[in-house]
């Protein structure tokens, strides 16, 4: 089991594949990073040469991911509350954001939208109550 | 559970920071850095990963890794591999009383290719028979003989051997081969290029260039030349001093050395076979044989991708590269032939190009006769740059010595008689593996 960058990544997974255990690197990006250091497509990572491995530690410290990508994301949606703005108001609310409907079938948006209003908020962001709006109908 | 266990990691990152102040590298865990605090920096570790072991190992299931004791099995269905007869294959056996017979290749020609290296089905079909042997067929004569005639002077053209999948071509290939390392020549045989472009193996870019290299590959290439054809290349001086890295091959060193040398430096093993081959193509002294299976390897887009995450096509691979100028007709042998056999295996790997020039379509001859002599006129090119060897279908002859061997292989347990020799070829169309695949299925 390798330990990289706080994920634990197993050993025999193939290195394009374990890289997306990460958060903020899906498929594209895992292949980008073995492309950048000619990291072959069937490579696992116990196959990988301590050098190869200090490599990969030094691009991924370069990229936006896990804790720091979840604290843009955060800073991104409170800007847009703060501001006032729809988009902003609707992440508030726990409702859906890019116009969907909401007459029946936003359960997604219900459950997942008001996450990072709620999980970085250090005060009474809405005034008095603290759960979206449609937490309370 | 992991969400917490991530929250805990945050946690002590936190922790690790305040003790070990701005410089903290965000991968060290918190037991890393009390430990340096207290032991000193060890600087002989890397402190970008961590290796976590002694973790117990995950067991993969399979399904081969069951074991049945036949002591109590029915004789009937489980029955010994029986001992087929079949003639060794050489350069005296090489002859035409072999046609139609089945003919077995030599344990150290097999240990050089490696066991699990067969090109195409045939590792499965010599595990079925118990043995690797392979039927000697007129075109497998006549490939012989051409290799005989070229002995003294190589032709100025490659050649490959171009048809269905699963006409035989792998087959014949490694049918010449074999003939050509037991008659004393220089056999450099590429048994399968596929691993070469799949993005299968470990590969490098070359400093201050564009081009790519694949050490494990190129030693693998040169164990098994110098596995097959040792005494031969002791045989050729290398005519003139040669720097390889920091060392230096005298001129009379001889390409064996050459290619240990290579085996034992690994960076440096894709310029000994550049040089190998150098070489090989220009002395007079001994006889080469270049055969390379699925040649349509060198000229079609790898899996590979470049820094820049572009695909690499295969002229961009060194190892490709050493080949390509042969079948471009840019490079010929002196004494010896070039040969290739074309692969539908994996059909990522045949360009578009190269299919439609080796099948092209039908063209309609052009009505107005002045016009069909104008020379301006733009045809579909299907020059190449090789000979094209086209294997047919397998002969009445052929089909019947196939079935016999099958049924002394007990693959068969029917008797051959001519009608049931017509209704395999006829469904096969005379095609060796569809005629394979009709007797092993079930319905």
């Amino acid at each position: 089991m390798l330990h990289l960058l706080g994920v634990n990544l197993p050993d025999q997974k193939i290195v394009s594949v374990a890289l997306t255990y990460f958060y903020g690197i899906g498929p594209l990006t895992s292949r980008k990073v073995c492309s950048r250091l000619s990291i072959h497509q069937q490579c696992k990572l116990g196959e990988l040469t301590e050098a190869q491995l200090n490599q990969l530690s030094g691009v991924l410290s370069e990229m936006t991911i896990e804790n720091d990508l979840k604290r843009q994301i955060a800073a991104n949606v409170q800007h847009l509350r703060q501001i006032g703005t729809y988009v902003g108001k609707r992440h508030a609310m726990g409702l859906p954001v890019h116009g969907q409907r909401t007459r029946n079938n936003c359960k997604t948006a219900k459950k997942l939208n008001g996450r990072w209003l709620r999980q970085y908020s250090t005060g009474p962001a809405f005034g008095v109550f603290n759960a979206p709006v449609s937490k309370r109908l | 559970m992991l969400g917490a266990a991530r929250i805990g990691r945050s946690a002590a990152s936190k922790a690790a920071k305040n003790l070990a102040g701005p410089s903290f590298v965000r991968s060290l865990s918190t037991t890393q850095l009390v430990a340096q605090k207290h032991s000193g920096v060890d600087r002989t570790q890397s402190t970008a990963f961590i290796r976590k072991e002694g973790a117990a190992e995950k067991k993969l299931r399979s399904g081969t890794s069951t074991s049945v004791s036949l002591d109590n099995a029915n004789p009937e269905y489980y029955s010994e591999a029986p001992d087929i007869s079949a003639k060794p294959l050489n350069a005296h056996s090489a002859k035409e009383n072999a046609i139609n017979h089945f003919v077995q290749f030599s344990k150290g020609f097999m240990e050089s290719i490696g066991q699990n290296h067969y090109p195409g089905y045939l590792g499965s079909d010599f595990r079925l028979f118990g043995k690797p042997a392979l039927l000697y067929r007129k075109i497998t004569q006549t490939l012989v003989d051409r290799l005989a005639g070229y002995t003294e002077e190589g032709p100025k053209q490659a050649s490959v051997i171009d048809g269905r999948a699963g006409a035989g071509k792998s087959a014949e290939l490694m049918k010449l081969a074999a003939v050509a390392a037991a008659s004393g020549h220089i056999v450099i045989y590429a048994h399968s290029t596929i691993p070469w472009v799949d993005s299968s193996q470990p590969y490098a870019p070359v400093l201050n260039s564009n081009m790519f290299s694949q050490h494990e590959l190129t030693t693998q290439l040169l164990h098994s030349v110098l596995a097959m054809c040792e005494d031969a290349l002791t045989q050729v001086p290398l005519g003139k001093d040669i720097v390889l890295g920091k060392k230096q091959l005298n001129a009379t060193k001889s390409l064996a050395d050459l290619v240990e040398f290579g085996l034992q430096t690994p960076s440096l093993s894709q310029d000994a076979l550049d040089f190998l081959l150098d070489i090989a193509s220009t002395q007079t002294k001994v006889p080469v044989l270049v055969a390379v299976d699925d040649v349509n390897t060198l000229w079609c887009n790898t899996a590979y991708r470049d820094q820049e995450d572009l695909v690499l096509p295969a002229n961009r691979l060194r190892l490709l590269c050493s080949f390509l100028p042969f079948f471009d007709s840019k490079k010929t042998l002196t004494k010896g032939w070039v040969i290739g056999a074309t692969s539908y295996l994996r059909s990522q790997f045949m360009s578009k190009d190269l299919r439609s020039k080796l099948h092209p379509k039908a063209q309609v001859p052009i009505a107005n006769r002045e016009l069909a002599k104008d020379p301006n006129i733009i045809k579909p090119q299907t020059r190449l740059p090789f000979e094209v060897i086209k294997l047919d279908r397998m002969s009445t002859n052929e089909t019947w010595a196939l079935m016999n061997f099958y049924r002394e292989a007990n693959v068969v347990t029917c008797p051959i008689t001519d009608a049931f020799v017509a209704k395999k070829w006829i469904a096969a169309n005379g095609n060796p593996r569809e005629m394979f695949k009709s007797v092993t299925s079930y319905f």
